[in-house]
């Protein structure tokens, strides 16, 4: 689904976030991105949303090479990805419900449609019970499962999370990663960026991780260090995982 | 494009007017302001050009015959005028004729005609009347060639002066308009500025679930097409009731003053302001779009 070939990304500024990346993903993987702040997760991202173009290499994306893609094509390109950042990005002034209808809205979806698949979405992340609330009312796990919501309701075959659990706590942040790999389980292809070893240890998934820009290393199954990692694999038991 | 968008782009522009009031009532108020000063222009052209329309229309050369002339030569001279291209049509005015208007207009004081009665000291004439008004100065020309002619008058001066008079106010009025609409785009632009600034997040979301840049950019320039109709529409109100102000109080006091009927020209009025108004909304946030908004 992704390959990333020969990536080098330097910024105007001189620095130089990649240096030669080639990571391939497959349609269904559940990737982890690891590395410390400024490892190049970010600009990962960036460049598969296109937001930033590779300074060399390229990037297929379902076959497509996305560097080439004209301006007016990235729309619709990017309806293709959903995205969760560490810090939410909802929309303060509007409720839950229409912070995920506002997603569908903007890709101008019919209202039959709307109505149909934000309740449901909103189900999937356990938040029926809260749609008329604002943002504001809500925890930050919450937030984050709204973002969720909002990032999967247009049914994009790739979700990048960019830290998102990295301004919650750990069990909060076990409700979101749950949720991921519920995503995931149905068919979308899921790369999360994170920091959250303990996570990335015991989920024992795919783990590339970054290093100075490189990819230092890529395991199937791997662990956020190098050293084995211990714990077996299991989902802990966290909250009230409603709608899963 | 979906009707439920065109709602949402609505919505949004004017949940946005509402978010910026201040901002939004200062742009509206130099769009009215702008365009009372330019509706006031365009009237005060309107006017002069029908004042000196109207004056053009009478202007008529007065060709004085020479007083030695014998009886019936005037008819000769008639036939010749005529044929000079571009005469409308000429009028012979005899001696008597011209004393009798001359008594018309002296009104109650006759007693002062009395005197010339026998001795007329007026003579023969004739008005003639060009088709074009810019001939007027060559038929003189040819007319005072006559023979027989002594002396030859026109009004074309006035008309000339008048016509320098609205070719002045037209370009000036001109200049001013064209900064006042420099000035409204700016203020406008800089409206859309502020909102754009305080939905930066709100483009951000759209942009990364994948709007596309007309999604993003239409209740901006809705919300610039509002300000501008707002504005027009308060400009157009003070103009309206000041016109038909302005030409009741013309009619009653100053009859002879030709005034533009105020419902057609008012009615063109609106309609040509309410383009301006909305090509200006549009445009000023369009401007600020390009500079403020890298979609």
């Amino acid at each position: 689904m992704i390959k990333i070939c020969k990536v080098t990304k330097t910024y105007p500024n001189g620095t130089t976030a990649l240096r030669d990346v080639n990571i391939h993903i497959k349609k269904g993987e559940f990737v982890f991105f690891v590395g410390a702040s400024g490892a190049g997760k970010s600009t990962l991202a960036k460049l598969l949303l296109r937001e930033e173009l590779p300074t060399k290499g390229e990037i297929l994306v379902n076959g497509v090479d996305i560097v080439k893609l004209k301006r007016r094509q990235l729309p619709f390109y990017r309806r293709g990805i959903g995205v969760v950042f560490q810090d939410f990005r909802l929309l303060p002034e509007k409720t839950v419900y229409e912070n995920v209808a506002f997603a569908m809205r903007v890709v101008e979806e019919p209202r039959r449609e709307i109505l149909r698949q934000v309740p449901a979405v909103l189900h999937l992340v356990g938040l029926s019970h809260k749609s008329r609330m604002k943002p504001s009312q809500l925890s930050g796990g919450e937030q984050q499962r709204v973002a969720l919501a909002r990032a999967i309701v247009n049914n994009p075959p790739l979700l990048l999370a960019d830290e998102p659990t990295g301004n919650l706590d750990p069990d909060t942040a076990w409700e979101i990663v749950r949720l991921l790999v519920e995503i995931n389980r149905r068919g979308t292809t899921v790369i999360m960026g994170t920091h959250a070893r303990e996570i990335v240890d015991t989920m024992k998934k795919r783990v590339v991780a970054l290093e100075g820009g490189r990819v230092v290393r890529d395991d199937q199954r791997g662990a956020y260090g190098c050293e084995e990692a211990k714990a077996p694999f299991v989902l802990p038991e966290v909250g009230e995982p409603s709608g899963l | 494009m979906r009707i439920s968008t065109w709602e949402f782009y609505i919505r949004e522009a004017l949940l946005s007017l509402r978010r910026n009031g201040l901002m939004s009532l200062a742009s509206v108020s130099t769009v009215a302001l702008t365009f009372l000063i330019l509706g006031l222009f365009v009237l005060l052209v309107f006017n002069l050009d029908h004042v000196a329309g109207t004056l053009e229309s009478q202007v008529e050369v007065a060709a004085y015959l020479d007083p030695d002339l014998e009886d019936g030569a005037h008819l000769e001279i008639a036939k010749l005028i005529k044929e000079i291209p571009g005469v409308k049509e000429s009028v012979f005015v005899s001696q008597g004729e011209a004393l009798d208007r001359l008594r018309v207009q002296f009104g109650d004081r006759q007693d002062l005609l009395d005197s010339v009665e026998d001795m007329n000291p007026l003579r023969h004439s004739f008005e003639v009347k060009a088709k074009r008004p810019e001939d007027v100065k060559v038929i003189a020309a040819e007319i005072a060639r006559l023979e027989g002619v002594a002396d030859v008058k026109y009004r074309q001066e006035l008309v000339e002066r008048l016509f320098n008079l609205t070719r002045s106010i037209r370009i000036a009025g001109l200049a001013v308009v064209v900064l006042l609409i420099l000035a409204t785009i700016f203020l406008i632009s800089n409206t859309i500025r502020l909102t754009v600034f305080a939905r930066r997040k709100e483009i951000g979301i759209m942009k990364l679930v994948g709007a596309t840049d007309w999604f993003i950019r239409w209740p901006f320039i809705l919300e610039g097409i509002m300000l501008g109709f707002l504005g027009t529409l308060v400009s157009i109100q003070i103009l309206n009731r000041f016109y038909y102000w302005f030409a009741d109080s013309v009619y009653s006091s100053l009859p002879f003053v030709p005034v533009v009927s105020p419902a057609d020209t008012l009615r063109q009025l609106t309609l040509f302001l309410f383009g301006l108004g909305l090509l200006v909304g549009a445009f000023g946030s369009l401007v600020s779009l390009r500079r403020f908004l890298r979609v």
